[in-house]
């Protein structure tokens, strides 16, 4: 892909990123509730406590101000202090983004690797019982809604058979320097082949959890592409030549059949980020997702506002990968 | 079908893996928050300071019984109304082993009162010490805290504060106190995984606690930790797989399966919330007394508090809890009479009954409708209307400006148990709690007057009339205050749950 093209696209995304600061700024300030009537909670405070309060929160400032200075200080990448955690947002921001990326890619792993063998069986084995299942249980992974699922699998596997722990991210034995911030992978690099297990074992759930749906679609995209490519002249070709079934399947037809896959896989990564806010609060993972929905709650608007254009950015990042993948491996497209 | 392989793998690997590890001399409390920062003076959760309570001490603490009792003072008295003065212990030391002195008291409390004392910034917890306005170092061992007028309800304020050490705050900053701790309390910081949960070991120096609550010592368990599932269903499941000993918040519709489950059970402490239905005294239907107390009379809170509460709730018929200073026992019982309800609804000019709407929270929708019901059997025929917590408050807690709602099912915390805290703000004219828009210039006064009364029994006296007035007014249904539900592991030992909702393990052991 010419280099111009590429600069261009990521020109593309400041005004894509400037539009969500002012809906978010704006959808915080006019949502209705108080953050200091809030943060007050039940309690008997004098009007000027109050006011003490607001002029600490930086919201005695009319709301243009309040958007200027927002803006100004986005641009460097400043968002402020939390109202609760008292520190920068963006740190507050750091300690819990790695959870949510590792749960993210484990998920993303699980997906991949469950729902391209499961759509290629669907697809040679089409119209067989394997395939029937294969449709209605992906129909159910797509309708199945994440809390009651992960409750359902923490009810079975944590609170019956005793197998696997019902929240958390690492055992309390088990200490890990971080290095990367990502356990499974600190764990390894330390040698910690037990700690590995541990976190290995919290993270299944919340994994299977999340990815569900994602399975789900991306067998289906497997299936019918699959299903395509196999009716494609040069399948037909190659049968007519002779050519193992297997090696048709696996060299000729699956190299195409995955395009499809693979572009929605990388948009669809950018909604593991909206089911990370309920299986985080489900299964008590430390994640960033959780962090938003208490913020959004308590109106912490510091902290929502530079979450919410994190996940844009990351939402749209994830949408030029697609396209950038998708040309990569379908020549004939182009951005 | 790799799918199943891979279940199966993770569910192998998972029995080899320690995930169920739980060692001799250790509590877990599977609790619904994290704590905002480590920090004593520089949030406003309840949640952050149960966690830190383990770990900080006070100048003074509460007991079982919502006494007020020293525990880093030896004994306090008041000298006049505007003058307290508190005696410190000897030989109470912090975890980096440096003695407590007068200097930290009055550091901790200048932190908190003084405009700009946290590295320019003004801590959030100053409202909670009012009118406090200097802290004078009489000596080594004596302070003495000044208050611009009088409030007597300093005593029962002050357990909400932690003392820190001076020296140790100058050292880190108040950056560094957010994720460091150097308190006196019965337990140390081992390691803050943020929203993940709070490690704690004992601290082996520690000086013993208050002397007025039993056991006197160091804390029973080597290390206790806070591990953070804000999810009820989850929590549950950790307590019924072993995982937790003890979880705050238990959900009433869940305390059957906890006390059916062979290794835990269900414990209780009286609340602090109240819980009350705003009536819109500003509208044009409950401005007059008589359908207030029509609708009084069409609520059967038993029946309400058996059937959904689980049995776990006390009736009231004022807005103080029975456990609350100056609470009044000889207030008017409005029994539960829907034949009467609707007659007296007709008497006051709804001969064919009304039509409202009941603004409530999500959370508290169940019960929302229960009175719901019993409001339409009498003529209120009541629709619930779920909102969200904060655009509620907004739309009720208008301080004298326009509302527009009938009914709003709300509640109001009182931790401190003084009715200074809940009595005010949602009664007083225009106050921020007041969502009845109730105005009673002969009740703003008696609680003006008792705010800064310093006799105790003159007080008391007060704020029984107070309630006694609003007994008869119902600006609001007055309805109950739910008791705190708390799983437990039988393995747990020496732990009772405080009304102050306070998870203290400093007493707490396990088999």
């Amino acid at each position: 892909m010419p280099m111009g093209k590429l600069v261009e696209r990521l020109l593309q995304l400041v005004p894509v990123l400037l539009g969500v600061s002012v809906i978010v700024f704006l959808m915080m300030a006019l949502t209705p509730g108080d953050p200091v009537e809030i943060m007050i909670g039940d309690q008997n405070v004098t009007a000027q406590e109050e006011s003490l309060l607001r002029q600490d929160l930086g919201l005695d400032l009319p709301l243009h101000e309040r958007f200027a200075t927002f803006l100004g200080n986005a641009v460097t990448g400043n968002f402020g202090l939390s109202f609760y955690h008292r520190r920068p947002v963006m740190d507050v921001i750091a300690e819990r983004l790695p959870a949510t990326v590792e749960l993210s890619l484990v998920a993303l792993l699980l997906a991949l690797v469950t729902a391209i063998p499961l759509g290629v069986l669907a697809a040679v084995r089409k119209n067989t019982i394997l395939d029937r299942l294969a449709t209605v249980g992906s129909l159910l992974g797509v309708s199945l809604p994440g809390f009651w699922f992960g409750i359902l699998l923490l009810m079975l596997f944590a609170v019956h058979l005793h197998v696997l722990p019902v929240s958390g991210r690492i055992g309390f034995s088990s200490e890990v320097q971080p290095i990367t911030h990502f356990l499974l992978i600190d764990t390894l690099i330390q040698g910690r082949f037990d700690a590995f297990l541990d976190a290995l074992s919290h993270v299944v759930l919340p994994a299977i959890t999340l990815g569900l749906p994602m399975t789900a679609i991306l067998m289906r995209v497997t299936r019918t592409s699959m299903l395509e490519v196999m009716r494609s002249d040069y399948v037909v070709f190659a049968e007519a030549k002779g050519l193992s079934r297997h090696r048709i399947l696996f060299r000729h037809a699956l190299k195409n059949a995955l395009i499809p896959t693979v572009s929605v896989a990388a948009i669809e990564t950018g909604s593991l980020l909206g089911g990370n806010m309920i299986v985080e609060t489900v299964f008590g993972w430390p994640g960033l997702g959780r962090l938003v929905v208490e913020s959004i709650f308590l109106r912490n608007y510091p902290l929502v506002q530079a979450a919410v254009l994190l996940y844009a950015l990351t939402y749209v990042m994830l949408n030029f990968v697609a396209d950038i993948l998708y040309t990569t491996l379908n020549p004939r497209v182009k951005l | 079908m790799r799918f199943t392989k891979l279940l199966a793998l993770a569910t192998a690997m998972a029995i080899a893996a320690p995930a169920a590890l739980t060692q001799a001399s250790e509590i877990r409390v599977g609790f619904t928050n994290d704590a905002d920062t480590l920090d004593p003076a520089n949030h406003r959760k309840r949640e952050t300071e149960t966690i830190l309570r383990n770990m900080y001490d006070g100048i003074l603490t509460r007991d079982g019984d919502m006494t007020v009792v020293p525990e880093l003072a030896e004994s306090f008295r008041q000298i006049s109304p505007t003058v307290y003065e508190f005696t410190l212990r000897k030989g109470v030391t912090f975890h980096d082993g440096s003695e407590l002195t007068a200097e930290d008291v009055k550091f901790t409390l200048d932190r908190i009162t003084v405009e700009g004392a946290m590295d320019g910034r003004t801590s959030p917890r100053k409202s909670l010490l009012g009118p406090v306005e200097d802290v004078e170092i009489v000596d080594d061992r004596t302070i003495r805290i000044h208050l611009g007028e009088p409030w007597p309800i300093l005593p029962a304020m002050l357990p909400f504060q932690e003392v820190v050490s001076k020296a140790f705050v100058e050292k880190v900053g108040t950056d560094g106190l957010a994720t460091q701790v150097n308190g006196t309390g019965p337990f140390r910081l081992v390691d803050w995984r943020r929203g993940d949960s709070v490690i704690m070991e004992r601290f082996d120096g520690y000086y013993g606690g208050a002397g007025d609550i039993a056991p006197v010592g160091k804390a029973c368990v080597d290390r206790v930790i806070f591990k953070v599932i804000p999810e009820n269903a989850s929590r549950v499941a950790a307590l019924l797989a072993g995982d937790v000993d003890i979880i705050n918040d238990l959900p009433a519709h869940s305390v059957a399966q906890v006390k059916n489950n062979p290794g835990t059970d269900v414990v209780t402490a009286n609340g602090t919330r109240s819980f009350f239905v705003a009536l819109n005294t500003q509208g044009d239907i409950f401005d007059d007394p008589k359908v207030r107390q029509a609708a009084m009379h069409a609520i059967d809170k038993d029946l309400i508090i058996d059937r959904i509460l689980a049995g776990n709730a006390v009736a009231v018929e004022g807005i103080l809890s029975p456990d609350a200073f100056g609470h009044n026992r000889e207030l008017t019982v409005y029994e539960y009479d829907p034949e009467l309800a609707r007659a007296m609804l007709a008497e006051a000019g709804y001969p064919d009954g009304v039509d409202l709407q009941l603004d409530t929270e999500g959370g508290y929708k169940d019960v929302a409708e229960a009175v719901a019901s019993l409001l339409t059997k009498a003529g209120f025929r009541t629709t619930v209307v779920v909102g969200e917590g904060s655009q509620l408050s907004s739309k009720w807690r208008t301080r004298g400006g326009e509302k527009t709602g009938d009914m709003y099912f709300t509640s109001w915390g009182n931790g401190s148990l003084d009715p200074y805290g809940i009595f005010v703000p949602t009664h007083r004219t225009n106050d921020r709690g007041n969502s009845a828009g109730y105005s009673n210039p002969a009740l703003d006064q008696i609680l003006d007057e008792a705010g800064v009364e310093a006799d105790t029994e003159r007080r008391a006296a007060l704020y029984r009339k107070a309630e006694a007035i609003v007994n008869e007014d119902l600006p609001y249904l007055y309805l109950w205050v739910p008791q705190d539900i708390y799983g437990v592991s039988k393995r747990l030992k020496g732990w009772k749950p405080s009304p102050d909702s306070r998870i203290n393990l400093h007493d707490a052991c396990v088999d």
